[in-house]
């Protein structure tokens, strides 16, 4: 076992872990999940990288993650390493690099800070193989109905991109925010990080008439999730914040309290997300 | 489980989740607390070990990030309860 709730097995065993209880906790959490046949597995947010803080995660650690626990693809986009211009120019390079690595595993979503200059880093994402685009407004310090955020996912959106946005931790309100953005650029595909949990409320309310508005999974409220049609729900795992079992025993019980069908589980799982952001294969 | 146990666990595995994201030392006692609320509940296994865990090697970001997982599963359950599921 090299690893184990997406960590390193040797550090958690020197630390004094009981790797086969962690290890059957895992699978058990895997098992929540009953997957409807051979539907494929998507992720649709992980971070790759070395974040400021501290968290990282390489495309080769990430692969191995995927593969002990039966994930298809994943969507990447840089940590928050926006490096000594801001731009996120390195970073999106490095993720573009992973996702050529690892074809159809790895699919790159580049990420920017609305508020820089930002027509050369969407063409070098372009360049590179970039297929959508990841947005923070917490971490970048800007708001999602501002006029710098409508211009970078109408550029997005007129590229065919769909745009995540963090929607978790973070002091604003959110949901007079993305009406604001929805009503400037109605035909946006978002997808709306943590089931919305930082405004979950006001979120569902403001995006229930938009139907190219998705929420992911990762690190969600599970009172959240249930409340949503489950349509408009995708997989997603948070890594290297959370990990893949974990994501999928959230999946499994959000079926189990909301009575989820096996058509709506395998959307949730992959369908769904597939629909948004295209074929997984290139 | 009965709704109020499950609320009861589902109070504790929340601090002891947001304990664990902020790397405070207070993680440790709210985990033994909330394994021993959700003894012979499906959230009791992921509380023990998280706990075990951290009472071992509280300091390594890989510990601390297992616990993590393990909370949010029991964590999960326990809502589950909360909010009406089959257990």
């Amino acid at each position: 076992m090299a690893r184990v709730l997406g960590q390193d097995a040797a550090v958690l065993g020197a630390a004094g872990a009981d790797l086969e209880a962690l290890a059957q906790l895992e699978a058990w959490a895997r098992r929540s999940v009953v997957v409807p046949g051979d539907a494929p597995i998507i992720d649709a947010h992980v971070h790759l990288g070395i974040d400021r803080d501290g968290h990282a995660l390489s495309a080769e650690d990430l692969v191995a993650d995927m593969d002990a626990n039966g994930i298809a693809a994943a969507v990447a986009f840089p940590a928050d390493e926006p490096g000594v211009d801001g731009d996120f120019h390195e970073a999106n390079q490095r993720v573009a690099d992973a996702a050529l690595a690892h074809p159809g595993r790895i699919i790159a979503f580049c990420r920017l800070n609305p508020a820089r200059p930002f027509a050369r880093a969407l063409d070098a994402a372009t360049a590179a193989g970039a297929r959508g685009l990841k947005l923070h407004p917490v971490a970048q310090g800007f708001r999602p109905e501002g006029d710098e955020c409508v211009a970078v996912v109408r550029e997005a959106t007129d590229r065919g991109w769909p745009v995540l946005f963090h929607a978790g931790f973070g002091a604003r309100p959110l949901g007079d925010a993305f009406a604001g953005l929805l009503r400037q650029v109605p035909d946006a595909r978002l997808i709306l990080a943590h089931g919305g949990r930082g405004d979950h409320r006001a979120l569902a309310a403001a995006t229930a008439a938009f139907p190219n508005v998705l929420f992911d999974t990762s690190i969600a409220a599970l009172p959240d999730l249930v409340t949503l049609p489950p349509e408009r729900i995708v997989f997603g795992s948070d890594r290297p914040y959370g990990d893949h079992a974990q994501a999928l025993h959230l999946v499994g019980v959000a079926a189990r309290v909301a009575g989820w069908d096996a058509a709506a589980v395998r959307g949730v799982l992959g369908g769904n997300l597939a629909r948004c952001i295209g074929p997984v294969v290139p | 489980m009965n709704r109020t146990d499950a609320l009861r666990v589902v109070a504790l595995a929340a601090q002891a989740e947001m304990a664990l994201v902020r790397r405070d030392a207070v993680a440790g006692p709210l985990l033994a607390q909330a394994s021993r609320a959700a003894d012979g509940t499906p959230a009791a296994p992921p509380l023990a070990e998280a706990a075990r865990l951290v009472r071992a090697a509280p300091e390594r970001e890989a510990v601390r990030q297992a616990a993590l997982s393990l909370t949010r599963m029991a964590l999960h359950e326990a809502e589950a309860v909360v909010l009406g599921a089959a257990g």
